[in-house]
Order: structure tokens, then sequence, then C-alpha cells
């Protein structure tokens, strides 16, 4: 069928037309809340089950990508911009990841959202969110995936700002959306040096050049585009130094944090650094750099996810972590295994919020770790299924993280392009450390005695169907999800990279390494919070300042405050409003305005109203007629 | 000094003569008059030149002169003794409404 | 009769009784008729007498008349601005003399034989000039018009009998 791909991507866009136009007025009403929810969950649904036939199709067509040309955007003197959808073997993945991932958040946000007076305007945006994700995945050219890039960050904003009326969820949207901002300087000016070199910005042309070393490839140096392009991924993708939004952004409704913080928007700068991997092939250095930020991210959002509590916190600081992970596989040339962890953190992740927000609706709203506990018998099924996640998250064998993290970490320390032990080293303390804060988060929110308050403990209950059965179903994936060989199925498209010769025999050893790393990670947190509450508080006095400075974030976002954002308030305040604005240019129009006035008051005093005066004046008018007349006798 | 040069003289100094009245006299009805003397100082300029041309273009100009002065005074006087009538006094220094 | 035109209009300057200054003004056009004559253009010195003096001072007369009643007696006689005045006037003399001094002249043709006749300027008025014909009719409904119209203002303003504006 023709425009397939087209269509997987403006369903959504259909659905949020539908939901924002006619059920944002009635939102909240129990009739159309059910009217919303159906239009906001049927367009994503009916767009995986395209994606499936569009994969399928592309099965039966042996893997040739499918371009789809849709509509000439822009003819611009003798350059034509084009809309089309390219399907590959990448975007069939993250496609089928982001339809199926996204229907069934929608389907827990029918419960979740229930009864909000803004039921409506959710799904609407969370459509509206489906649609420019879609186009990022699905687009042929650089020039569409960034339509799409700015569109998701869009829906962020939207989203995370959701519950508007209180300031600070407004405050973190903008913070998300402006970081975003700055990141995407770095991607336009890298998509300006390649549309120069190359005359388009379709990414499979691009690619091939760069990967068959053609004439326009040698121009450009691949390593400052890569550069670039790794700004824009560091603001969408939360690494340093753009994470920043990121744990702000839990301000927003749980859903979204699953469904754009976890599995999809900030995976998008791990898909566009795969989809160019010809450019990072040949750029060495640039590699380098990911890999490095992409460890040192990985490492220090675990520091700081060990002493957070709020429940959404760990998990967003979790998340920052893994996609530096990803980000370091990326830099060590194994494209394919990033990818795949991609997938498997969807999984696990989405399973993890989701399962929070599970948590906090049954507590009514409580997010503080520190005053829950005991929840394991009270809701069991949510219980259950955030194990799982948590489980395959810190790498227990058999479970879908286990297999991807320890691709990653295998790559990291062998890769020959550009794989060090160091880089191992400090991934593999990150994995302890991951083990360790999610069995913590597992323990202090389930186990042990319960530390809520009696009207809370009264009115904990499992929350519905809606949401227990996506939960259900995404810990499954969790377990399972390891077993699609993701990494090898790219190899045809992404090649991994080869291994140093020398090293390849330790690839037994660092697996047993990650295994007892993984289990050294529960068991110590089973140590620490298993046992009384006095442990974990005497290891806290014993390194305050540390657990202070790591509690504070190492304080960079009061960095930031100081060094950049007072001085940026400062100089617009000042030179710019003050200065020009109201000195300059409202200056000059009054002053022009006053001019005019006092120059009227002035000449309006030759009006006397004297008859005689004005006489007088055409007389000596007529004199002076008269003299210039003789210059010409 | 030929008899030319004398005409356009008395014409000139007749034509300053009422425009000087405009300026010094006070009297609205006096100033009126001035004006009616400026006029026919144009008038003999008027017919001196059309003379001494022998184009009959400086007669017909004189003719239309004579039915705006007629024209003038005749809307001139009622608007003087309007104003009259409001002010109660004929000097012009008076009327300053349009100052500013 | 130059010099006597010349000395009424200086007159005119110089008296104080609107009155006089009427009688002043009428001598002087009585003079300028008198040159027109002595020009050979003698039905414009007949318009002159007629028009001028017949119809136009007549008026003014009348209404000097009509209004000397409520003139307040010791008013001053001249503006503030004499002096300025003569100044501006004796530099515009001058100028004006130079001026016709430095233009040259044909000699005047001798009167008696007048150039264009009556009869010439009449076709050449209705004929050539016919715009300027239509204009003078044009002004003269004007002005009567504009007669009614102040009329009209001062029956409206006075709610009476009204005043004795008119033409």
């Amino acid at each position: 069928m023709p425009h397939t791909l087209a269509l997987i991507a403006l369903l959504p866009l259909v659905g949020f037309l539908l939901n924002g136009f006619f059920a944002t007025a009635l939102g909240g009403h129990r009739a159309n809340e059910r009217v919303a929810a159906i239009v906001g969950c049927a367009f994503p649904i009916a767009a995986f089950a395209l994606t499936i036939k569009a994969f399928l199709d592309l099965q039966a067509g042996g893997f040739t990508p499918i371009v789809e040309p849709l509509y000439r955007w822009a003819l611009i003197g003798s350059s034509s911009f084009e809309i089309a959808f390219y399907f590959d073997r990448l975007s069939a993945i993250m496609t089928l990841v982001v339809t199926g991932v996204g229907s069934v958040i929608h389907i827990y946000s029918t419960g979740y959202m229930h009864h909000d007076k803004s039921f409506g305007r959710f799904f609407a945006y969370l459509n509206l969110f489906l649609f420019f994700m879609l186009l990022l995945v699905l687009g042929r050219s650089m020039l569409v995936l960034f339509v799409g890039w700015e569109g998701v960050g869009l829906a962020s904003y939207l989203l995370i700002g959701f519950w508007f009326d209180d300031l600070t969820n407004a405050k973190a949207g903008r913070k998300a959306f402006i970081t975003n901002r700055i990141g995407d300087a770095g991607f336009l000016l890298g998509m300006f040096l390649l549309y120069r070199a190359f005359g388009t910005l379709d990414m499979d042309t691009i690619n091939g050049a760069f990967l068959t070393g053609s004439g326009a490839a040698m121009i450009v140096p691949a390593s400052l585009v890569g550069l670039l392009l790794f700004v824009g991924a560091t603001g969408k993708s939360a690494q340093i130094p753009l994470y920043v939004w990121l744990p702000d952004a839990m301000a927003g409704p749980t859903p979204v944090s699953a469904l754009i913080h976890a599995a999809t928007m900030v995976t998008a700068g791990v898909y566009l650094t795969a989809r160019m991997s010809g450019i990072y092939m040949m750029a060495p250095e640039a590699s380098q750099v990911i890999a490095v930020v992409g460890v040192l991210t990985a490492f220090f959002a675990a520091t700081v996810a060990l002493v957070q509590t709020d429940i959404k916190k760990v998990l967003a600081y979790s998340t920052v972590s893994q996609l530096g992970f990803m980000f370091l596989a990326l830099g060590v040339g194994a494209y394919g295994v990033a990818i795949f962890h991609v997938v498997t953190h969807a999984f696990f992740k989405a399973c993890l919020f989701l399962g929070a927000g599970s948590v906090i609706h049954a507590l009514g709203g409580e997010q503080d770790i520190r005053k829950m506990g005991g929840l394991r018998t009270k809701i069991p099924l949510t219980f259950w299924t955030f194990a799982v996640a948590t489980a395959a998250i810190a790498g227990i064998p058999g479970l879908a993280g286990f297999f991807s993290k320890d691709e990653i970490l295998w790559y990291a320390f062998a890769s020959a392009k550009g794989g060090a032990p160091w880089l191992w080293g400090m991934a593999a303390l990150t994995a302890l450390m991951t083990a360790f804060y999610m069995f913590r988060l597992l323990w202090l929110t389930f186990m042990g005695a319960s530390r809520m308050s009696q009207e809370v403990e009264h009115h904990v209950h499992e929350s519905p169907i809606s949401m227990t059965g996506v939960l259900m179903l995404l810990a499954l994936l969790s377990a399972g999800g390891g077993y699609i060989a993701i990494p090898h199925f790219l190899e045809a498209q992404i090649p991994l990279p080869p291994i140093v010769e020398s090293l390849a025999h330790y690839e037994q050893t660092l697996l047993i390494v990650s295994i007892v790393l993984a289990f050294a990670g529960l068991g110590l947190a089973v140590f620490m919070f298993g046992g009384p509450a006095s442990r974990p508080e005497s290891i806290k006095q014993a390194l305050l300042p540390v657990h202070r400075l790591l509690s504070g974030k190492y304080f960079i976002d009061e960095l930031y405050d100081r060094v950049i954002v007072k001085p940026v308030a400062w100089f617009s305040e000042v030179v710019l409003l003050r200065g020009s604005d109201t000195l300059l240019l409202d200056g000059s129009l009054n002053g022009l305005a006053s001019l005019a006035q006092r120059s009227a008051g002035l000449l309006s005093r030759a009006q006397t109203g004297s008859l005689h005066l004005y006489a007088l004046l055409v007389m000596v008018g007529i004199v002076g007629a008269l003299l210039w007349s003789w210059r010409h006798v | 000094m030929d008899k030319v040069h004398l005409l356009l003289l008395l014409s000139g100094a007749l034509f300053s003569l009422g425009l000087l009245g405009v300026i010094v006299r006070r009297n609205a009805l006096v100033m009126l008059m001035c004006m009616e003397l400026m006029l026919n100082g144009v008038n003999l300029s008027l017919v001196t030149f059309s003379q001494q041309r022998g184009d009959a273009a400086g007669a017909v100009l004189v003719f239309l002169v004579f039915v705006v002065a007629t024209v003038e005074i005749a809307l001139a006087i009622p608007i003087v003794l309007l104003l009259v009538r409001f002010k109660r006094s004929m000097d012009i220094d008076r009327y300053s409404d349009l100052k500013g | 009769m130059g010099a006597v035109a010349l000395l009424s209009a200086v007159l005119m300057l110089v008296l104080r009784e609107p009155m006089r200054v009427a009688l002043a003004l009428i001598t002087t056009m009585v003079m300028l008729g008198g040159i027109y004559g002595l020009l050979g253009v003698h039905f414009i010195a007949a318009f002159q007498v007629l028009i001028y003096v017949g119809a136009v001072m007549v008026f003014m007369v009348y209404v000097i008349m009509l209004l000397e009643v409520r003139e307040a007696p010791g008013n001053r006689r001249y503006s503030r601005w004499l002096v300025p005045g003569v100044t501006a006037f004796a530099t515009l003399v001058g100028v004006l003399g130079i001026s016709v001094y430095r233009s040259s002249a044909d000699v005047l043709t001798a009167p008696g034989a007048p150039p264009f006749s009556l009869t010439q300027f009449s076709t050449a008025f209705l004929s050539q000039y016919w715009l300027e014909f239509e204009l003078t009719s044009v002004f003269l409904v004007a002005a009567i018009v504009a007669a009614l119209a102040v009329i009209k203002v001062s029956r409206r303003v006075h709610g009476s009998a009204p005043g004795s504006a008119n033409g």
C-alpha cells in the first residue's frame, strides 16, 4: 500500500487535531473522557499496526530500504528540499519501539490521567509528540529529522509543563526547551556544513559518500561535523553539559516521563549518531570525545542517583546514566549495540517509570521514598513488575538489560575503534552503582516496614487494569527482550567494530565480572537497606560532605545559574532592555515626537492673531521678493 | 523721467500706502478702505501697462479687479458688522482669537 | 492729477475720523478716474467712477455712519506696528522705485488716440477672454449667496430682525 510510512507518521497527527480541537473544551467530563481516550489511543495503535506491515514489506523486499517521497517542500534556486520517508532496518527498529511502547503508554495514561481536568489536552499532546517522533525516525533527509527534532522538543515542553498552574512545572518545561535549543545550535551548524559539501541533506546519500570515501566526503572535516552533531545530541539526549533539564522534567505527569524521557525522545540523539555512522567511522577524534563524554555522564549521573529521595528523580538520573552507556557504545564504534540498548532500555525504563506512576497513584501523590515501604504485599502486581524491570536494568543475567549492557562493556574494553581498559573500568563501576541504587530504590519503596503516614496507608490500592496490564506487558519484554539479537540484525547495515586481537580472550572473564557486579550491587543494597535503618544512616553520617555534594547534584544547576543565567539575564535587562530598547528606540521615537511638539510650540508663537503683524510681514515679504528678483537685473 | 515711469511710481506708492495703512491703522473700516486703495494702485499699473503694449488683456484684468473689489466689499462689511456686534469694538487689536 | 491722488492717499493714513478717511479715498479714486481718462481709456474711467465711487464707497460711507455711534471715543489711531511699518514702507518704496528706474519703457502713445476702443475691448472680452467674463459672473453669484448666508447667520445668532447687512 503506498504511503504507508507517511500514514504511520500522520495518523497520530490526526489524533492530535481531533483531540486538540474537540476534547479539550470538554475534557474531564466522564463521557468525553472515554471519547478522548479512544481517539487518543486508536491512532497510535493503528500506526503500530501499519509499522508491522511496513516491516513485513521490508523483510519481503530483502531489507532493501524503502524510500517514500511525499512532497516537495521548497525550491530555492536550484536546490530542492523534499519531504521523504526512509525505512531500513534501523528505522524499522526505532519505529516499532516508538509506536509499540508509545501505544501501550497511551493505554496506561487512560488509567493514570483519569479525572484529570485536562484529559483531552493530554492525549492531544501525546499524539502530537508521536507524530514528531515518527517524523524524526522515518525522515530521509536531515531536514525532516530536524523538524521532528524540534517538534519533540516542543511536545516535551508542553507536556512537562502540563500542569502549568504550578509555576515550577512551567519553569521546568521552559528549562528543557531552552537547553535543547542550545544543543540545536551545534546541530544546525553541522547540518550547514554537510549541506554545503553535499548539496543534499539525505542521510543515506551522505552516509554512503562517507563510507565509500567519495569526493565531497573528503572535503568535509568529518570530526568537526561529528562533534557539532553530537552537541545537538547532548542537548536532546541529556549528556554533559546539557543534561540539566532531565531531572527537572520529572515535573510532568509520569506517563510523559516514561514515554518521552526514557523510551523515545531522549534516544533521538543516539538514533542520529547511529544513523550518521558513516561520518563517525571516519572521525576517530569525534568518536573518542563521544565515548569519553558518555562514560563520564554515566558515572556522574549514577553517583547522584545513589542518594536521591524522590522516586522519579532516581529514575531520571538513571536514564541519564543509561544514555551515557549508549553514547559510550557509539563512541567505540558499536552502533548496533547502542541501538540494542535503546530498545532494552525502552522496555525496562518505561516499565520502571510506569511502575513508579502506579506507586504514586496508589499513595495518592507521594513521591518521597523515605515515606514509603512495605508496599510489596499491598500492591503486588506493581511490585513484581517493578522488580523484574529493576533486575533487568541491574544486569541480572537472563534478562534484557544484561545482554545489552554486557555487550557495551565488552566493546568498551576491546573495540579496535577506541576501546580502552579505563573506559571499561568506569563503565563497570557505573554498572555496579546502577545495580546498587536500583535495588536500593526497590527496597526502600516496597520492602521492609511501612514508613507511610496512617491515612496514606489506608488508601493504598492497586492500580486499574489499564495500568497494570501495561506494566505486565513491559515486564515481560524487559525479561525476554534481550533475546532479540538486534546487533546482529543491524550488522548487515551497520557493521560492528572489530575486536583488538590481543584482548579477544578476555570476553569470558569480563562476562563473569559483569555478573558478579550485578549481584554485588544487589547484595550491597540488601545489606544496607534490608536491615535496620541505622546502617544507611551511619554510613551517611560518616560520609556527610560527600553525601551533601551528591544530593545537591554537584550543585551544577547553581553553577550554571551563577555563571551563565545571571550574566545573560543581566545583559538582557540592562544593556538590551534599558539601554537599547528604552533609551535608544523609545528615546528616539519619543524624542522625535517631543521635538515636533516643541518646535511646533515655538513656531506657533508666530501666530499672534494680530492682523497688523501679518500685514507687516506681507510687506516685508514683498520687499524680499523684489530684492530677490534683482539677481537677474 | 517719462510718463510711464511716473505712473508706475504712483501706482507703487498707492499700493504701498495702502499696505502701510493696513499695518498702521486700528479701525477695521479704515483698514478695509486701505485695501481698496491697494486695489486701486494695482488697477493703475494694469491700465498703464495695457496702454503701453496696446493689449486688451490688461483692460480685461482691470475689469476683473473691479468685480473682485465689489464682491469683497459686499462681503467684508457684513462680516465686520457681525464681528463688531460681538466684540463691541472696532479695534482690530482686540481681535486675537486666532492666537497661537 | 497724480499728485492730488497721492496727497489724498497720504491723508487717508493720517486722518483720525473714519468719515474723513472715506472722503479722502473718494478723492483718490476720482483722481485716478481722471488719470484713466487722460490716458484715453474712457470706458475704464467710467467704470472706476461708477463702480468704485458710486457703489463701493457709498456702501462704506453708509456703514461708517451706521457704526459711528458705537465707536468709543478716544481710540488711539495707530497700531503698535507703526515704526516697523513705516520702515518697511520706506524700504518698499525705495525698492519699487529702483525697480521702475531700472526697467526700460517705450514712449507712451499720445493721449487722445486710444490704442483700443470700447468696441474692441468688448469683443475681446467676449471672445478671447471669455473665461474672465464667466468668472465675473460666478463671483457675483457667489457674492449674493454669501450675503444671504450672512443674513441667515445673523438671524440665527440674534434671533431678531436682522441688521442692515444688505448690499
